[in-house]
């Protein structure tokens, strides 16, 4: 597939580009100097008004960039750019992607959410397909989450608005993911999907949270009124009031909820929990997954399983069991053999027991529908006979009966063996 | 309201088509509808072996991409956790307002019905078996021939089930046995009379698969693909019968029309259902009902404002794995996947059992691995070494040791309450004691704790509910199919059988559609 983002060297754009190529993706990036990290680039600028040629064959085109200060271009320079852009992928038979924001409304308070909506619906007439991302988080510094992370690990303090905004985060790399499966899926009509938590929560929270995980540090909250805030903008005047960021604060005060739990389904990602969104890496929870799944699928094959088969594993619970891994300890997950004390055990141990039998049937099955599975159940390419069957046997009976007596010697430590203990479930 | 049919057929099942035929060929106008679900996925086209051992997307058939195969854990059949054939159940009870709880209840919205998965065993009810319905044995003879020879069957060979059968004058000879059923069968022709001291008959397994190429359905070249859908369509569906019908021009066919009430009006009956368009009522001199036992016996006991319940029949159904212990160690061969051996197990004077024999190399191993009271690890070991020395088999009991029933609620939802007899379980038992003694004989294994009977309803054999009888009452039949206070509306399906025993039924469900297909005609020529 070949794709063409735009503000490819944004904070959003740089992880969608990352995204897209780790899937094999050939990427070109839109955008106005050329980017390094990306091979493949063509000239666009939101101020331009020539016509637009996108290179042959491309696929798909993202649409993220975006005056965010609104102070250099008016909205219908903006407007005019993206309606380039959508002619030109009509013109490639391309499918268009455009990233709104949960602010767009035909009467948004922000020049921003204005002109997100009046682009939203020349998208939406040309077929197009909008994610409209709640807070947006995690990975890089940037964006108005960089600002946020470096204003906390400046200041003590940090204000607690009051009454609290309601956001709904959505980390970096899951808004990519879903951008990604808009052009992948075959099935999803032109409409407008929000993404970002399900449930909402308090801004305060949020600022906190960034405290703990990810400056590590104990930070104040200072409780400011949201009048005063609205008072001092109204103060300062309109030039003074975009340049200090009083705009896009205001959006913040007047969001509306979005409902993304069906969006999200539809789209088929499933939203890291913010606590391991937050942390550096981003993707806690899907390292622990992929360890169980690797763990599990050893387990079942005896031999390494394939990369391909490890995602699948991992996709399979994303998507159909809520995508937590389950808490197995660190020592499981390096000797999988050892999950034979737990397997057909009687449910002694705290693991969710229906939920650890629902996933290692879940591996038996996706293990066996590969060719690396089809060796290991139905020998393929494997020597049989009656002298090799007879022993193949007589070892698997040998090791059910072992693991049993080691069940049973090791049953008062089995729970600290084979749990993570610490990690909440 | 449109017009102009003379008769409307409700599904394209194997009783639907087989009712059109003789309607059709007098050149009737004839509509017939359906819930219209269409296969989506293409069969494999390599042998099953093959395909596994090279194809680095199996996994889109044999899971889904969808991971299709994880959601119906449950499901007692195999079949219902393969992706190819999600749309054959998908949506039945949900459009036909089915609700079961002590009881599974399968059945198909698709074009062709259940017999789009179904194992295509076949036989035909002997006079004996047919004594209870309500005319000669000598009526329904033809329609038996017909059909049989129409869908194409084989198995035909002179063994101690050709009577059993009853089929062989019209049929092709077996499809080529594997080793291990060619085993079982050479030790059975030296052991059958110790096998009949334990009330065991064997022979070929008649079924409705190709043993020769015919049109363009071919013959079964052993591919193993049978539960992931053959590609040669040597399996008989009743899709290849609804072909022939679009050939006429007099037969209008109307897919996706999933039909919520039979109505009368004015003179005429009339089905009231929709599809895309909406809502519509269609109105024609007959309505014939064969949407399949549950479905038909909602809409039969809405129409007649019978609340219930009403009597159902179904086979208690167990299955087994049968180790043949002198094969151990060979390997596995492409095989046909349905039933190649079969056997009438006599259990009491007057009560007997019928099963088959499958090989399994086709089926997952996963499928077994989740029975074996061992880690998985060390299960999937044993098994690998295991099957390919294990065939499958079944045991069906005769329908009338289920207690199920079928009630209507007020908001018009069919409620199934499933059931067996007390019977069952010593039967079952002795079923076991006696398949276990009788296939020792024959060097096999029938496996300890292997054997397990299924929940009510997983057999899907469901028939009886509004049976024929030479005297109908409320929410019966009469010999004709025409239902007992609802003029000219006429059941084609299983629900009008009389009575259910223990042998594949669809094949009588089939001949007796054709009867009655015949005998519609008569009422409408006289009418006339
Ligand atoms: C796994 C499996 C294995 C089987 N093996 C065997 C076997 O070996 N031997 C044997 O004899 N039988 C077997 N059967 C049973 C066999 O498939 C059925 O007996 C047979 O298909 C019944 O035919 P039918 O025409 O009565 O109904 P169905 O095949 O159920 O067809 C029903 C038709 O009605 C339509 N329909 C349903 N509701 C509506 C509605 N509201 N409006 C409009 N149309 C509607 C459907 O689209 C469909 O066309 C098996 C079944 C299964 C599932």
């Amino acid at each position: 597939m070949k794709v063409l983002v735009t503000g490819a060297s944004g904070y959003i754009g740089n992880r969608l580009v990352l995204a897209a190529r780790s899937r094999g993706y050939e990427v070109i990036a839109a955008t106005r100097r050329p980017v390094s990290a990306v091979g493949d680039w063509i000239a666009f600028d939101l101020v331009a008004t020539g016509a637009i040629e996108l290179p042959a064959g491309t696929n798909a085109v993202f649409h993220l960039a975006a005056d965010t200060t609104s102070r250099l271009i008016d909205s219908e320079t903006e407007a005019a750019s993206a309606r380039r852009l959508i002619a030109a992928a009509r013109q490639a038979g391309a499918r268009f992607v455009f990233v709104s924001s949960q602010t767009a409304l035909e009467h948004a308070p922000s020049a921003y959410g204005r002109t997100k909506w009046r682009i939203e619906q020349l998208v939406l007439a040309a077929g197009g397909t909008v994610i409209r991302p709640g807070q947006v988080y995690g990975g890089d510094e940037r964006g108005l989450f960089g600002t946020l992370v470096r204003a906390m690990r400046a200041l003590p303090f940090f204000p607690a608005f009051l009454p609290a905004p309601q956001i709904q985060p959505i980390h970096v790399d899951d808004l990519a993911s879903a951008l990604l499966h808009c052009v992948e899926s075959d099935e999803l009509t032109s409409a407008v999907f929000c993404v970002g938590e399900p449930e909402p929560v308090s801004f305060t929270r949020f600022l906190r949270l960034i405290a703990a995980e990810r400056v590590g540090r104990f930070r104040l909250p200072i409780p400011v009124p949201v009048v005063l805030v609205r008072l001092l903008g109204l103060g300062i005047g309109r030039q003074l009031r975009a340049k200090l960021g009083f705009d896009r604060l205001g959006s913040l005060f007047d969001l509306r909820a979005m409902q993304t739990e069906a969006d999200l389904r539809r789209l088929g990602i499933t939203l890291r929990p913010m606590v391991s969104g937050l942390s550096r890496s981003g993707n806690d929870r899907r390292r622990m997954l992929i360890g169980e799944a690797r763990a599990f699928l050893r387990y079942v094959l005896k031999e390494r399983p394939t990369a391909i088969l490890i995602s699948r594993y991992v996709r399979c619970i994303e998507r159909e069991r809520g995508g937590q891994p389950l808490a197995l300890s660190s020592f499981a997950h390096c000797f999988p053999v050892t999950l034979a004390l737990l397997d057909r055990a009687r449910p002694n141990v705290n693991l969710a027991q229906a939920e650890f039998v629902w996933r290692l049937n879940a591996a038996v099955v996706l293990a066996e529908a590969t060719v690396q599975g089809a060796r290991r159940f139905l020998a393929i390419g494997e020597s049989s006979g009656l002298v090799t069957s007879i022993v193949q046997i007589a070892r698997a009976l040998t090791s059910e009966l072992g693991w049993r007596v080691v069940r049973i010697i090791a049953s008062p430590v089995l729970k600290s063996l084979m749990c993570d203990q610490g990690r909440p479930r | 309201m449109s017009n102009g049919f003379d008769v409307i057929i409700v599904g394209s099942g194997p009783g639907g088509v087989s009712s059109a035929f003789p309607l059709v060929q007098a050149g009737l106008q004839v509509l017939l509808v359906d819930g219209g679900r269409e296969m989506a996925l293409k069969s494999p086209v390599k042998t099953y072996l093959t395909s596994r051992g090279e194809d680095e997307t199996q996994w889109h058939w044999m899971v889904g991409r969808d991971y299709h195969a994880l959601h119906h854990v449950d499901a007692v059949s195999p079949k219902l956790r393969v992706p190819m054939l999600a749309p054959v159940f998908e949506g039945y009870s949900a459009a036909n307002q089915i609700h079961a709880s002590t009881f599974v209840a399968v059945g198909s919205l698709a074009q062709g019905g259940l017999s789009n998965a179904w194992g295509c065993g076949v036989a035909r009810l002997s006079s004996e078996e047919l004594r209870d319905y309500p005319f000669p044995a000598s009526e329904i003879e033809p329609s038996y021939e017909t059909v049989t020879r129409r869908m194409g069957v084989s198995g035909a060979v002179d063994d101690d089930l050709s009577d059993y059968f009853g089929l062989d004058g019209w049929t092709d000879p077996p499809i080529k046995m594997d080793t291990l059923h060619r085993r079982l069968w050479h030790a059975y022709g030296k052991n059958r009379s110790a096998l009949s001291a334990f009330g065991v008959r064997m022979g070929r397994s008649r079924v409705a698969a190709l043993e020769q190429d015919r049109g363009e359905r071919h013959a079964c070249d052993l591919s193993g693909n049978c539960l992931w859908g053959c590609h040669r369509r040597a399996l008989y569906s009743a899709t290849d019968d609804l072909e022939q019908l679009q050939r006429y021009p007099n037969f209008t066919y109307r897919s996706g029309f999933v039909v919520d009430r039979v109505v009368r009006s004015g003179e005429h009956p009339a089905v009231v259902g929709s599809d895309q368009s909406g809502t519509e009522a269609i109105k024609a001199r007959k309505v014939v009902l064969a949407a399949g036992t549950l479905a038909t016996t909602r809409l039969a006991l809405q129409a007649l404002q019978m609340a219930g319940p009403v009597a159902m029949q179904n086979c208690p159904t167990a299955a087994f794995l049968l180790w043949l212990p002198g094969a151990l160690g060979i390997r596995r061969e492409p095989a046909f996947g349905l039933g190649q051996l079969s056997f009438a197990l006599a259990l009491a004077p007057g009560v007997s059992g019928f099963g088959s024999l499958f090989n399994p190399t086709g089926i997952p191993l996963a499928e077994f691995v989740r029975y074996m009271p061992l880690g998985r690890r060390y299960a999937i070991d044993i098994l690998k070494a295991l099957m390919s020395s294990c065939v499958v088999g079944n045991v069906f009991l005769p329908g009338r040791y289920s207690t199920a029933t079928l009630s209507m609620t007020h908001a018009g939802v069919l409620q199934v309450a499933g059931g067996y007899h007390p019977d069952v379980a010593p039967f079952m038992s002795l079923a076991e004691r006696r398949l276990r003694s009788a296939f020792w004989k024959l060097g096999a294994v029938l496996l300890p704790k292997s054997f397990t009977i299924g929940h009510p309803g997983s057999d899907i054999h469901y028939a009886s509910s509004l049976p024929m009888r030479s005297q109908p009452g409320p929410g019966q039949t009469n010999a004709r199919g025409e239902l007992y206070g609802l003029a000219d509306v006429y059941v084609a399906d299983g629900a009008s059988l009389t009575s259910l025993s223990e042998k594949s039924h669809t094949l009588t469900i089939m001949a007796n559609a054709d009867r009655i297909g015949r005998g519609l005609l008569k009422d409408l020529s006289e009418s006339q």
